[in-house]
């Protein structure tokens, strides 16, 4: 290691670039020291200062949006490129880990599990998301993702006394494994193709993405670059569950523990978009005659798939897993209309903020219906919701209203933006196919709204033995204050976008 | 205040008043009454004020709607016509509400009666400002809900409940041809602004033929005029204001609004409606046994007097391209609404008065001797029955209907001869009414304890007839209604007086003789075969209509009914989702759960990604 670049990075001092990354991974040291320092009574108080840390994080954040390190120039020998979506997507990441820990103080405490090492994982998965965001490199690229992998497979069968989750956690390994080798096996290939020199733009930094993408445009139609390209697609398309790499999906999604089935839903999702952003975008632009046919059939599939699978489902995370599916469908019309379109990358983001705030919304119902058995939530465990809990039927009720785009809300707000931009840049077959599947899943979503709020027919004969229903929580007040935030927020983004909207069309 | 703030608070006023009751008042009957009566004395103190304010004309108009080129706005239009409708709403309105706290005074749903009430004052005060046909067209809508709310007051009645419907939907048909007219008016125009039209307008007889439907179905004119008797299932109160003096006034209004449009096609066919309406519903009401069935036909027929006037008058001559456009039949009609608007309310209410004191009973036959029993009632309906048949110089109908028939004589024979001989029969059912009612000695045992009722259904009797009185002397009113009045054509000479004398005195001559106080129909005993084709004139209509409905549409419905379910329900619908739902089974069971089959998946979805970038498709 040359003493010269420790010199230089302590002279710029750019791991201000990454405090927040710093904090929370500090934040989730703290959690591990506190459990061994607090008395066993106190530990009560330890999610809470994750909690509470995190939102103190998330302020700060959000105070220094317009960091001085944003802008055209990189971080640490070009590892790391600060923009503004990148500071928008480490205040996103923030959020749904904030609402995932308050989901784990729940949900954990149906188990009889270790709770902290929950917090402390969720917050390193969060860092690593944030560092993803923002990745100029392919090693950093890799190793962020690889530690959100990771710290998934461990997330996701975290309920090890459920073998449904010890089946989830497993299968999400061997899959993600799968996935990741094809992903490191795409980047090899495109390492290998730009690192020779005998080609124009060949560089021996060709991890680099600005010196990657000079390679593609001094060389289309590389048949090596082509594959690279493919393959590294195929790892991102795993990551947000996109057709063909979406039939892990409802699996995972039954087994991990709810708020891990949240995380996966909204965070690691968005992480996926992110990057396939700034690879699509920046570094494969390029190569766009190979890339908009893939993601366009890709698209098209995956919207179909998800919503015809969800159709069919009565689990209700297995359903939610599915409806996924198909928003990641409608997300990567929005990736694909960003070529011709501006603003449809704004209109990602604004219908990643309405699907974070409905979903979280979601998953927050689903938590306080779920039983001790966490991988057993049916759709008919919801019979008689609006009666014995009205709160939580209305919070449920607006969330899946805005997941399926109903006006006035916020995601009718957020499918509205990405259809507008898809119709400017001309998609109008793939417009064809996104509003079929919208009213596809017009049809399970309000299903599940039925069994919430219209009395089921039950046989009135006494022979016949009822369905057993789990047990629902009560909702504390910090969990309904959240929640109503959540229900509230995603009516009023639905009528008024306000500075949040200007910050999306000017961004 | 300015004026246009003042008509503003008129219009929004009865509107406050609906909406509070609605949403507070709904269980407390006596605060709701009290609301609403103040909100209309509010009303018809600022209404009088901005009426005899002098101010006219004064520009108010907001934009509503803009789609691309197309706008819609909403405004006031405020002229001599206006205000005179103004007036007669405001007082007829103030009349009925504070008649209403004594005749509804013991009745369980005050709350939703008051309501309605307040709801039926802004509609119509809707109509009597709008400036344009489209924003008319929302308050006709209106006046027309409410109405269907009144009528349907008693409604655990099935009568009052079919009425209201019939109302309803007898209503709709005519309002569809009024709509189609307004998009015709704005296609060829290009905007339905009634100022803007008067100017400048594309001339056809298409356009007032089909806002004439609108009239038609609202005032109740051949053939739609089926709903009007029905509707007397309502409080008696609200027959008056809404089903004598305001509302069925309002297709009156309307055509006097829309009087630029015309041409000389139309207005005959107008003039003949009405004309037809006039005889029609005059003979009808000869053999009624209901009192205020014999009040509702009669109101038909006076309704059928104005149409006609309208029709009659508006045109003068035609010669060539050079058309003279002379309102004498606004003038005419708009007197005889005037003046009709007060003595029919009167006798309404009269007749309220009367149901109320016989303990609700309305068979005319079972009355009798309420002269000594009700002397206000009594003093105060012989004045109306006065006006209505057209008494020289005592009561204001003698002036509207001489202004009428002078109309009439001058312009078509015809139709002179046949009003005319309305007139005799109107002169012939009031007196035969009137006899049967209030002459002899008390038929039954409801009669016999008849009694006045309380000081708030007295004062509105007294108001009522004094205007019945002096409401024909167009001098009195100063110089406020001059751009009405002027139009009013007079008759030089004395042959209309004589005319109308004679009609008159035939026709009220013949009820003295032919009928005593009595417990039966004198006219069915003398001449059966001629009251047996007046029953069956007055069923003709519904029978027809009864027919048309059964048979015909509702078998076309049945046949619509059987498509719907076969093809659009079953096939297209359940064959959709029956498609969808085996391709969600299919992509269900993909998902078998094993690991193998997934790695083998992703295997596949790599290959085929692999073989695209190589080109291979």
């Amino acid at each position: 290691m040359p003493i010269q670049l420790l010199q230089q990075a302590a002279a710029a001092n750019e791991w201000l670039a990454i405090t927040p990354e710093l904090m929370l991974a500090l934040l989730a040291l703290l959690l591990l020291v506190l459990e061994l320092v607090l008395p066993r009574q106190l530990h009560t108080l330890i999610p809470a200062t994750a909690i509470v840390a995190q939102i103190v994080i998330a302020l700060g954040l959000a105070f220094n949006f317009d960091s001085a390190f944003t802008g055209p120039g990189t971080a640490f020998n070009g590892l790391l490129r600060l923009t503004a979506d990148g500071q928008f997507l480490r205040l996103f990441f923030l959020v749904c880990s904030i609402f995932v820990c308050l989901l784990g103080t729940v949900c954990l405490a149906k188990q009889r599990m270790p709770r902290v090492e929950f917090y402390h994982l969720v917050l390193i998965i969060t860092a690593a998301m944030m560092l993803l965001a923002q990745s100029n490199h392919f090693v950093l690229f890799f190793v962020a993702l690889e530690t959100v992998t990771v710290g998934f497979y461990i997330l996701v069968s975290y309920f090890r006394e459920s073998p449904l989750s010890l089946e989830a956690g497993l299968k999400y390994l061997v899959m993600g494994a799968l996935s990741s080798s094809i992903l490191l096996f795409g980047i090899v290939l495109l390492y290998g193709a730009a690192g020779n020199q005998a080609l124009p733009g060949g560089s021996p930094n060709s991890m680099n993405f600005d010196q990657l993408r000079i390679f593609l445009t001094d060389n289309p139609g590389n048949f090596l670059a082509s594959a690279g390209i493919v393959l590294v697609l195929a790892g991102v398309a795993f990551k947000i569950g996109a057709v063909p790499f979406q039939i892990w999906i409802p699996d995972v999604y039954q087994g991990a523990p709810t708020p891990v089935t949240a995380f996966l839903a909204v965070a690691s999702k968005a992480a996926g978009f992110a990057v396939l952003l700034i690879l699509t975008q920046r570094v494969f632009a390029p190569y766009q005659g190979l890339v908009i046919p893939v993601l366009s059939v890709m698209a098209a599939a995956t919207i179909l798939f998800g919503n015809l699978a969800a159709l069919t489902q009565h689990n209700v995370k297995r359903l939610i897993g599915l409806s996924g599916v198909s928003h990641a469908g409608y997300l990567m019309i929005g990736v694909i209309a960003a070529y011709h379109e501006p603003h449809a990358i704004g209109a990602i983001w604004f219908y990643l903020s309405a699907y974070l705030l409905a979903s979280f919304a979601v998953f927050g119902v689903m938590a306080h219906v779920a039983g001790p058995n966490d991988a057993d939530q049916e759709l008919d465990h919801y019979a008689d919701l609006a009666r014995d809990q009205p709160f939580l039927a209305a919070v449920l009720a607006i969330g899946l209203g805005s997941l399926a785009g109903i006006p006035p809300l916020a995601g009718f707000m957020g499918k509205l933006l990405i259809f507008v931009s898809a119709f400017k840049a001309g998609l109008y077959p793939l417009l064809a196919v996104a509003i079929a599947g919208v009213v596809i899943s017009i049809y399970y979503y309000f299903g599940w709204i039925k069994a919430a709020f219209f009395p089921a027919w039950r046989p009135t004969d006494a022979g016949l033995p009822q369905a057993a229903v789990p047990a629902r929580t009560p909702v504390n007040l910090g969990v309904r204050i959240a929640l109503t935030v959540l229900a509230v927020t995603s009516v009023l983004l639905g009528f008024y976008q306000g500075a949040f909207g200007q910050w999306i069309l000017t961004r | 205040m300015t004026p246009v703030q003042q008509a503003l608070l008129i219009l929004l006023l009865p509107l406050a008043s609906a909406a509070f009751i609605a949403l507070f008042l709904r269980r407390a009957g006596g605060l709701a009454s009290a609301i609403s009566v103040a909100a209309c004395a509010g009303l018809a103190a600022l209404s009088l004020a901005l009426v005899f304010g002098g101010e006219r004309n004064f520009p108010a108009s907001w934009e509503w709607l803009r789609l691309g080129g197309f706008s819609l706005s909403l405004g006031f239009k405020f002229d001599d016509l206006a205000a005179l409708m103004l007036a007669i709403v405001a007082v007829v309105g103030l009349c009925v509400h504070v008649f209403s706290l004594g005749y509804m005074h013991d009745d369980g749903a005050k709350a939703r009666y008051f309501g309605g009430l307040s709801v039926f004052m802004f509609s119509m005060l809707g109509i009597v400002f709008a400036d344009n046909l489209f924003m008319m067209f929302i308050f006709w809508e209106l006046v027309g809900f409410s109405s269907y709310l009144l009528i349907n007051h008693y409604c655990e009645k099935q009568s009052a409940a079919d009425a209201a419907k019939k109302a309803f939907i007898v209503n709709r048909v005519g309002d569809f041809g009024f709509l189609l007219g307004i998009v015709m008016c704005y296609w060829l125009n290009g905007t339905v602004n009634l100022t803007e039209l008067a100017a400048h307008h594309v001339y056809t007889t298409w356009v007032p033929l089909l806002l004439f439907c609108g009239a038609v179905g609202k005032s109740a004119q051949l053939p739609l005029h089926v709903w009007l008797p029905d509707a007397m299932e309502g409080p008696t109160p609200v027959s008056a204001l809404i089903h004598a003096a305001t509302m069925v006034a309002a297709g009156i209004y309307m055509l006097c609004r829309i009087e630029p449009l015309m041409t000389p096609q139309a207005l005959t066919v107008i003039m003949w409606t009405g004309t037809a309406t006039a005889l029609y519903a005059a003979l009808c009401a000869i053999t009624q046994r209901d009192i205020k069935k014999v009040l509702a036909y009669s109101t038909l027929s006076q309704l059928g007097y104005m149409v006609a006037a309208f029709g009659l008058g508006s045109l003068l001559s035609e010669q060539g391209e050079h058309r003279m456009l002379v309102a004498a039949g606004v003038g005419a009609a708009m007197f005889h609404l005037t003046t009709h608007a007060f003595f029919k309310a009167l006798m309404f209410l009269g007749s309220g008065s009367v149901i109320y004191g016989c303990h609700h009973e309305q068979d005319i036959f079972k009355m009798g001797g309420l002269k000594s029993k009700m002397p206000l009632t009594f003093a105060a309906f012989t004045i109306g029955v006065l006006a209505i048949i057209g008494m020289p110089y005592i009561a204001a109908g003698f002036f509207s209907k001489d202004a009428i028939l002078h109309l009439a004589l001058e312009k078509n024979t015809a139709v002179f001869a046949i009003l005319a001989f309305t007139a005799v029969l109107t002169s012939f059912y009031m007196v035969r009414l009137w006899i049967l009612v209030f002459l002899g000695t008390p038929r039954s045992d409801e009669a016999s304890h008849a009694h006045e009722g309380g000081l708030t259904m007295k004062l509105p009797l007294i108001l009522l007839a004094v205007l019945s009185v002096l409401g024909g002397y167009t001098a009195l009113y100063g110089h406020t209604f001059d751009g009405v009045w002027s139009l009013i054509p007079h008759a030089e000479g004395a042959t209309i007086l004589v005319i109308s004398l004679g009609v008159m005195i035939a026709g009220g001559g013949t009820a003295l003789m032919l009928y005593k106080p009595a417990g039966s129909d004198a006219l069915e005993q003398k001449a059966p075969g001629l009251f047996g084709v007046l029953v069956a004139l007055k069923e003709s209509f519904d029978a027809v209509y009864n027919y048309y409905v059964a048979k015909i549409q509702q078998r076309f419905a049945i046949l619509l009914n059987f498509l719907e379910q076969v093809a659009l329900a079953g096939l297209i619908i359940r064959g959709f989702s029956g498609l969808v739902g085996l391709f969600g089974i299919g992509a269900r069971a993909l998902h078998v759960g094993s690991l193998h089959a997934y790695v083998y998946w992703f295997l596949i979805g790599v290959v085929v990604l692999w073989a695209y970038a190589a080109g291979v498709f």
